[in-house]
């Protein structure tokens, strides 16, 4: 497989994975819209502003904590920062545009069905302003957009040959989640740390935020204990949001896509190491030290970005000196 | 798409599509053999179309063009505000052509080509054509497109055009060749395209009418390109060279990549190393024996042509020469189809084939020469003027069509290079009935059909049919804002 495809197909996930979760921190934060406190609501939009790592337009987040009269900045302001602000290169829209601009690279490579679903996302909100989905507060724009992102996953699921391509895909989604669950996990811990007393709703809509609120309940407990939270979406296997299991799929992909290639392995180990610190270091952790836990998500949300330079290193800009003909 | 006419306030009486056809004994119409009279293989189509409800072939036509768009078909339009995405607006009326029509279109393309991969293995070789006084030697040496670097290469079977796309134009005198393609000819996926929408939306005429099969170009393309591959390989690795997403003809690349089932690589992907092409795969290295390339000659080697291109690949050209990759097109084939040498085609083909040829020239005058410079000035309100190595319609006057300011300044240019420009008479194209908001209106159309040639020549039974469409004008060229419609080819 061609090197640029490869790449063009990684960047298309990677692209799609975080339109999707900003859709769905927005989709999440409206349902609080609806019967929070003023106080309340700037926290869960701080959460979210950390978790993204950016600053909104015209507020300095957390600036108006102790003063009742200041609302750093209002959601319609927000919302068209992280849908459609041209200058926010990870808006929704920027986002899209730049998985179709993917896309038509590799079109070849991609079947018809996957390029029309992307073209068609891209088409309906190519011209749309915020003042245009405004008028329907339960976020319907967020909900429809993240239903044509799995649409497209749901056909390439359907319709995509197993081969090097369909796992440069999966790379892309998983490396891409990988980072935004830990970039939420630590951001939850600046925000909410444990050892305040919170309500038990943000703990709650963390859950919801990564699809993992029934889970929890049904496989965990009904008590939304801050320690359990962040276990679960650390480490639990077979919650389709967490960092462990992120990472399992890492592997299993980088295991297909370096078989023909022994040189690079750098981006295979690394992704082990850091699923093995999962199982066998972080159980031992003291869930109370909250200094201790983001340190550690800290060094995942690293081994996750130079997991991504390993992977551009030795499969898409490789030098050419070292590699086998 | 184009609302329906609303006649007033009660409801229009039931409105056949040919009702207001102005038929023009002036052109010849691809439909009609005389007023409300269809030429007897139209006639199965015309009795359908007239029988459907304006709204019903509406809604057809929206329902293609909407589809292109949806599909990505597009092709981009450069202009004065940068290069705009659209589609190339597609006709749903198709039109027909009799299987002893086609025949005869396909034997003269078969002696054309023929005739001129012998001309250019002659002209980058011996130069017999040039010796014998047959063409001016000036003419060939002084063309933009001849390419000195091809002298001696040594081009796998001769063939130095494998994929030619010829514009042929119907008047009442028969066929005749506008142009010869012979660089980059694009269309090819529109055609397909075409195609496509047609068969689903008039499936059961279709059927009825037996159309003969195109779907299967992408594999005589690639068959086509692995009989050129440079030593005996059983299954050479063939690509597919693009410019890149910019180019206006992007979709069609991904479409022939993806037909073929070959990689689309642009220049920084593929490199040369100790005379050989590779291209850059996830597991390493692979080498490259065939490059099917969409780029013009000047971009392809920065070390070769021109040394600021960023799509070429550097050393290509050496790895040509060595005989380590196939070029297809063979660089240098665009002084074949300079609009001087165009001139000359008749007496090419009897010069190598010794036959007379099947499919006419237009009457072109050179104003090279003194006289054809003359006869053009004079007569520059009646004429078509074209700059020879300019295509897709851009720096044309279309006399009739020109002001008096228009055709002084062209002439102003005209006087400074007169090597640069030939003049033909404007041609009474061919009609076919086209929907436009009036129902079915006749609007000029041309044809453009592919011929494929390695160890034979093949090409499939169809062709990328262009439209002006607008009333009366005379300029098909996608780039200037025509459309495409489907032709289909009758079986014997």
């Amino acid at each position: 497989m061609l090197s640029r495809n490869a790449q063009g197909l990684y960047w298309i996930s990677r692209y799609l994975e975080r339109a999707g979760h900003g859709c769905r921190l927005v989709q999440i934060q409206y349902r609080a819209l609806q019967d929070r406190t003023v106080q309340e609501l700037d926290r869960t939009w701080l959460r979210l502003y950390r978790s993204l790592g950016r600053e909104p337009l015209g507020g300095r987040l957390g600036s108006n904590r102790d003063d009742d009269d200041f609302m750093f900045a209002d959601a319609y302001t927000l919302t068209d920062d992280l849908a459609f602000e041209p200058n926010n290169a990870d808006s929704i829209r920027n986002c899209i545009a730049s998985a179709r601009e993917n896309a038509r690279q590799v079109r070849n490579v991609i079947g018809n069905e996957m390029w029309t679903s992307l073209n068609l996302l891209y088409l309906d909100m190519r011209d749309l302003a915020v003042q245009d989905i405004w008028a329907d507060r339960a976020g319907g724009f967020f909900v429809n957009t993240q239903d044509s992102i799995r649409g497209f996953f749901g056909i390439a699921d359907n319709s995509m040959y197993r081969d090097n391509g369909w796992h440069f895909l999966q790379l892309g989604r998983f490396v891409e989640r990988a980072q935004h669950m830990t970039a939420l996990l630590d951001a939850q811990l600046e925000v909410f740390p444990t050892d305040r007393r919170h309500a038990e709703r943000d703990w709650r809509s963390l859950l919801q935020i990564a699809f993992a609120r029934v889970a929890y309940s049904r496989m965990k407990s009904l008590d939304f204990q801050p320690g359990a939270v962040i276990d679960f979406l650390v480490s639990d296997r077979l919650l389709s949001h967490s960092i462990r299991y992120s990472l399992e799929h890492i592997s299993d992909s980088l295991d297909v896509v370096s078989e023909r290639r022994p040189l690079a392995v750098g981006a295979r180990r690394r992704a082990g190491r850091v699923a093995a610190s999962l199982d066998y270091d972080w159980p031992n952790r003291d869930p109370g030290d909250d200094a201790a836990t983001r340190a550690t998500l800290g060094s995942i949300r690293d081994a996750c970005r130079r997991l991504n330079e390993d992977i551009e290193a030795s499969y898409f800009n490789y030098d050419i000196e070292d590699t086998p003909r | 798409m184009p609302d329906l006419p609303q006649t007033g306030d009660e409801p229009p009486p039931e409105q056949s599509l040919f009702a207001d056809y102005r038929y023009d004994p002036r052109f010849y119409d691809e439909m009609f053999e005389a007023k409300a009279a269809p030429r007897e293989h139209c006639r199965d189509l015309w009795n359908v179309l007239d029988g459907m409800a304006p709204e019903e072939i509406a809604a057809m036509q929206e329902r293609a063009e909407r589809s292109f768009l949806q599909e990505g078909i597009t092709f981009a339009v450069y202009g004065e505000e940068g290069a705009q995405e659209r589609i190339i607006p597609i006709d749903v009326l198709p039109r027909i052509v009799d299987a002893a029509t086609w025949d005869f279109i396909e034997r003269g393309l078969r002696q054309r080509i023929k005739a001129l991969n012998l001309f250019l293995a002659d002209i980058y070789g011996r130069g017999r054509i040039l010796s014998d006084g047959v063409i001016p030697v000036e003419m060939i040496l002084g063309c933009p497109q001849y390419r000195i670097e091809m002298r001696g290469v040594s081009v796998p079977r001769g063939i130095y055009v494998a994929l030619c796309g010829t514009d042929l134009v119907r008047t009442n005198d028969g066929f005749m060749v506008l142009e010869d393609n012979l660089r980059v000819p694009s269309g090819v996926s529109y055609m397909l395209a075409n195609r496509g929408a047609m068969r689903a939306a008039l499936n059961k005429l279709f059927r009825q009418y037996r159309v003969r099969a195109i779907e299967h170009y992408g594999n005589l393309l690639r068959q086509t390109l692995s009989e050129l591959a440079p030593r005996a390989i059983a299954d050479p690795c063939i690509v597919l060279l693009t410019p890149g997403v910019h180019n206006s003809a992007y979709y069609e690349h991904m479409f022939l990549a993806r037909e073929m089932g070959v990689e689309l690589v642009q220049g920084r992907d593929l490199l040369v190393h100790d005379g050989f092409v590779y291209m850059r795969t996830i597991s390493g290295l692979r080498k490259v024996d065939v490059i099917y390339r969409r780029v013009d000659d000047d971009f392809l080697d920065p070390l070769a042509f021109r040394p600021d291109s960023q799509l070429g690949v550097p050393g290509l050209f050496y790895a040509y020469r060595l005989g380590n990759v196939v070029i297809a097109n063979a660089p240098g084939t665009g002084v074949a189809d300079d609009k001087s040498v165009y001139a000359f085609v008749p007496d090419i083909i009897r010069y190598y084939l010794s036959e007379e040829p099947l499919l006419a020239n237009v009457d072109t005058h050179l104003c090279r020469n003194p006289d054809g410079l003359e006869y053009t000035l004079d007569n520059l309100e009646n004429l078509v003027v074209k700059m020879v190595g300019e295509s897709g319609g851009y720096g044309m006057l279309v006399g009739p069509a020109s002001t008096p300011a228009e055709r002084d300044a062209y002439a102003k240019e005209m006087r400074k290079d007169p090597a640069n420009f030939i003049s033909q008479p404007v041609l009474d194209l061919s009609c076919a009935p086209c929907l436009t908001e009036k129902g079915a209106s006749p609007r000029h159309v041309d044809l453009r059909p592919f011929v494929l040639t390695g160890r034979e020549t093949r090409l499939v039974p169809g062709a990328f049919c262009r439209v002006a469409l607008v009333e009366g004008s005379l300029v098909v060229n996608s780039s200037q804002g025509g459309g495409g419609k489907d032709l289909w080819v009758l079986p014997e």
